[in-house]
């Protein structure tokens, strides 16, 4: 059997075993890493795995499964367990049928853009951002270069059966001039024509050098400009907790937030995966459904949350195209862009700090937006409109809806942002958050 | 496996490789996931594959697959060797591994009971009765749980590493997990949140050990009455006693990070960072003679637990920080060959698709010799933080952040009445060094330690006894 057919034939069989809906996904992922640190590669990593998901309902009774594309061959086995297992297992609050097909899709969000994934080429991109860092004027720098081709094969008892290619290619680049003064930056892209590893190598590089020589900053509520990687780590966390399955498990800050005012009205959140080239760009979702752009937040009232069809049933609306067979997510998020430039709006600061960087998000209360992060890399006090100098040690201590409603500005600058701390891909703009609360160690 | 996983290292060996490994891993797993009650899904998980890692010219490569056939594995040593070999382009220390001594074993764990032979059905209904009990004590305290998400793992991973230099490790371990996020809400008094996980090493007899329908109702009302009763948050400079679940955060994020030799060496520098601690801290005081940190993988039924690490290496009790003082850092096999020592076992991989790197395990503070009553009598006015939610540190693993959920006013040696939200801001060498007594007992908690590129989520246990600390200025 070709392995395009082996969904296909697995829908077939688990319908005939007695499941009402079956959803099977075939990924096949080549998927090349090279990571960096003090200047030189440190490990160079490759994966190639096929594996194959299959979820399917008897009525309200659900089970899923991933299994090597190897295991799949046997897929009779898989199936007779998985059926069994579903039978056996108490029955989920509702039935939602998988949407019925045939959907047709946008050709251009179905083909693979051509990155390389030649190891040579690779490396190439790493030294470029190595160099581009040193010449700024760092020290030493660190990274990783992702480059991914992959490919989804799916096939539902709704009649889908769809194929879908994509590539993306990332690097993330931290610059250093001392020990505590740094700078990072990333570039990101469905494409090889986008993506620019001398500009994040730059970029990093630039902020590390003005970064040397930090004082330990003062707690207290400041004016925040918060650079590209802070705003998309935080403005992410919006989208991620957009899911109806994590409201209805208490993971959001969202709930009973449905067409209430959350945001300062200069903040539009899209989820949008038709952007053909773009990171995060997808046709289908998990059940099938054509993805399509989901407004979540409009001039700062929360509009929707994303949804499978289960989640969508229980909600009483119909599914956005961002299944997640449990759990509906975003897919490749965009903040609308403001009218004024970076330089402008720093200008218009009179007291404030500059953070370009943050990691270790950690809520207190999911429900209530209670959190802290730390800033990490280049942080800068910010005097009558100009950056005056370095600052370090001090911590974001606040809370996710009374940031959002404080953003007085948004940049029309934007950058698509993904890495380590930033899951999922998003094209953010610098914003200023007015009385951010900073804290730092008592001792 | 044996034959394939042999022939990658064989192959590997072949092209030019100077040092080649080969790890096969299955991890099966089953999940079962509880929404407010009702089982929102079964899930099964079958990862299987082999990994090549080899070292060529001093360049390290890593490929993994998981087409078990000679052809896949072939593509892969192909794919590993060439993208070390075009990586010695940007490359100007070349990369070795120690000379540890390395294990031919088998390793075993035999749980008692299967989880295999317990149906979903009962595994599903235990968790419904451990829901049902923290809604009806809830209840009892008029409160509500709006709402509430269990999930149970259990799964089983065997492993066969092998390596060009003679290692030769076959472990077989089954392992259970529980995360669990409650709320509680009260109309007047709003709502909290807890989180908590339980883990370990063993069989299903370990899941009933939890006992989960009453730990359930013991959280629910911890939760409840931390609801209706916490006053103000605490501030100001006050004595300080941490329980177990706050101590063992503390071991692990303010010792056990930034011993981690690959950060020391800069490795991790652009996604979990670097650290405080230089390759010469060693000896370095940071913390009251008290303080005894440790990381042991040997501890039996532990979260962490292994006997060998995934470089053939035999794994043994570190001791991190001895009386105060820096001791020794976590290694592998790279590491230990870049600081001219041998490694302590503390090479681990979450995955067959995944690089080992240098990770914890068991990462506890020794207990001393106050007993709990002890500890408290001594404290005229202080804090008593038993559990926490919110928590951080930088990336050099200085500044750190703990919030206490379940919290008491200690006035005269004696627990008072509930507190909200104690926030414990310091520096790690603050912290160590405000610790004047150290209980007797000793509890872990099970915990996921993140790290690595793909993140890799590996099994830890963190622990400690209760302690106490002087003079510390609570705020943030």
């Amino acid at each position: 059997m070709r392995k395009d057919e082996i969904p296909l034939y697995i829908v077939d069989l688990a319908l005939k075993k007695g499941a009402t809906d079956v959803a099977v996904k075939l990924h096949d992922e080549q998927h090349a890493m090279i990571r960096f640190s003090n200047n030189e590669v440190t490990v160079s990593k490759f994966y190639n795995e096929s594996v194959i998901n299959i979820f399917l309902m008897i009525e309200k009774h659900r089970a899923a499964t991933t299994v090597p594309l190897s295991s799949a061959r046997n897929a009779e086995k898989a199936v007779n367990n998985l059926i069994k297992i579903a039978k056996i297992t108490p029955p989920s609050e509702l039935y939602a049928p998988l949407p019925e097909g045939p959907f047709n899709y946008d050709p251009k969000l179905l083909k693979d853009s051509g990155i390389s994934l030649h190891s040579e080429r690779l490396i190439g991109h790493v030294e470029e951002a190595i160099n581009s860092a040193l010449e700024e004027g760092a020290k030493k720098t660190a990274g990783t270069l992702d480059a991914t081709k992959e490919k989804i094969i799916l096939a539902t008892s709704g009649n889908v059966h769809a194929t879908q290619e994509r590539g993306s290619l990332e690097i993330s680049v931290r610059a250093f001039t001392s020990e505590v003064s740094s700078g990072h930056f990333v570039s990101i892209s469905g494409d090889e024509e986008n993506f620019d590893p001398s500009e994040a190598g730059r970029t990093a590089g630039k902020i590390a050098v003005a970064a040397l020589n930090p004082q330990s900053g003062k707690p207290g509520k400041f004016t925040a400009l918060l650079g590209p990687l802070v705003f998309a780590d935080l403005i992410s966390q919006v989208g991620i907790v957009s899911s109806a399955f994590l409201v209805d498990i208490g993971q959001s800050f969202l709930i009973d937030k449905i067409d209430s005012q959350i945001a300062c009205e200069k903040l539009n959140l899209i989820d949008d995966p038709t952007i053909a080239g773009s990171y995060g760009v997808r046709a289908f979702d998990d059940e099938g459904v054509p993805t399509r752009r989901n407004v979540i937040i409009e001039r700062g009232v929360l509009k929707r949350y994303l949804h499978n069809s289960t989640t969508a049933k229980k909600h009483g609306v119909e599914t956005t195209g961002n299944a997640g067979l449990i759990s509906p997510h975003p897919w490749n998020l965009i903040v609308e862009p403001g009218e004024k430039s970076f330089e402008e709006i720093l200008a218009e600061i009179d007291r404030g700090i500059y953070v370009t960087n943050d990691w270790y998000l950690r809520y207190q209360n999911y429900m209530t937006g209670d959190f802290s992060t730390i800033p990490r890399d280049g942080m800068f006090l910010i005097r009558n409109g100009a950056l005056s100098s370095s600052i370090r040690e001090l911590r974001i201590s606040d809370n996710m809806l009374r940031i959002l409603k404080n953003i007085q500005e948004i940049s029309r600058t934007r950058t698509w942002i993904k890495w380590w701390e930033v899951d999922v891909p998003t094209l953010t703009p610098y914003a200023v958050v007015r009385d951010l609360n900073f804290t730092k160690s008592t001792m | 496996m044996e034959e394939l996983t042999e022939f990658a290292v064989n192959y590997a060996e072949s092209l030019g490789a100077e040092y080649a490994e080969s790890r096969f891993q299955c991890d099966i797993q089953e999940s079962i996931i509880l929404k407010n009650g009702i089982p929102e899904a079964v899930v099964l998980e079958e990862s299987r594959g082999i990994s090549v890692r080899v070292l060529v010219n001093g360049a390290l490569g890593f490929a993994s697959t998981n087409d078990l056939t000679k052809r896949g594995l072939k593509a892969a040593s192909n794919r590993a060797y060439k993208m070390a070999r075009a990586s010695t382009k940007i490359l100007r220390k070349r990369i070795s591994m120690d000379d540890s001594d390395l294990g031919s074993v088998k390793v075993e764990v035999k749980p008692h009971v299967d989880f295999d032979s317990i149906d979903v059905e009962s595994k599903a209904k235990l968790l419904k009765e451990a829901y049902k009990q923290a809604v009806d004590e809830a209840a009892d305290n008029k409160i509500k749980i709006p709402s509430c998400s269990i999930t149970l793992d259990t799964w089983k991973t065997e492993k066969l590493v092998m390596t060009s230099d003679g290692a030769y490790v076959h472990s077989f371990t089954p392992r259970a997990a529980l995360f669990t996020l409650i709320t509680a809400f009260h109309s007047q008094k709003g709502i909290i949140q807890r989180f908590f996980n339980l883990g370990g090493t063993g069989g299903w007899e370990m899941v009933k050990k939890w006992d989960l329908p009453k730990l359930f109702k013991e959280e629910s009302k911890t939760l409840s009455e931390i609801l209706l009763f916490a006053r103000e948050k605490p501030s100001g400079k006050t004595d300080v006693i941490l329980g177990p679940e706050v101590v063992g955060l503390v071991c692990h994020e303010s010792s056990g990070h930034p011993g981690e030799a690959d950060r020391i060496l800069g490795r991790e520098a652009a996604q979990a960072g670097e650290t405080y601690l230089k390759s010469d801290s060693i000896g370095l005081r940071v913390g009251s003679s008290l303080v005894n940190v440790v990381d042991d993988p040997t501890l039996d039924g532990s979260f962490g637990f292994y006997m060998y690490d995934e470089e053939g290496v035999k794994a043994r009790k570190r001791v991190l920080i001895k009386e105060g003082v820096i001791n020794e850092f976590l290694h592998n096999r790279e590491t230990a060959s870049v600081f001219k020592i041998k490694s302590n076992g503390s090479s681990r991989a979450v995955a067959f698709n995944r690089e080992p790197i240098v990770r914890m395990a068991n990462t506890y503070l020794e207990p001393g010799d106050y007993s709990k009553e002890e500890l408290f009598e001594d404290v005229k006015d202080g804090i008593y933080i038993k559990s926490f939610m919110e928590w951080n540190i930088d990336d050099r693993r200085f500044n750190q952040r703990y919030v206490g959920l379940e919290a008491y006013k200690i006035e005269n040696g004696e627990l008072k009445e509930r507190v909200r939200n104690p926030v414990l801001e310091v520096t790690t060498i603050g912290l160590w060094s405000a610790v004047d007594a150290v209980g007797k007992d000793l509890e872990f908690q099970a915990a996921y330690c993140g790290k690595g590129d793909p993140m890799q989520g590996i099994p830890v246990w963190t622990g400690g006894p209760h302690i106490r600390l002087r003079d510390v200025t609570l705020g943030g």
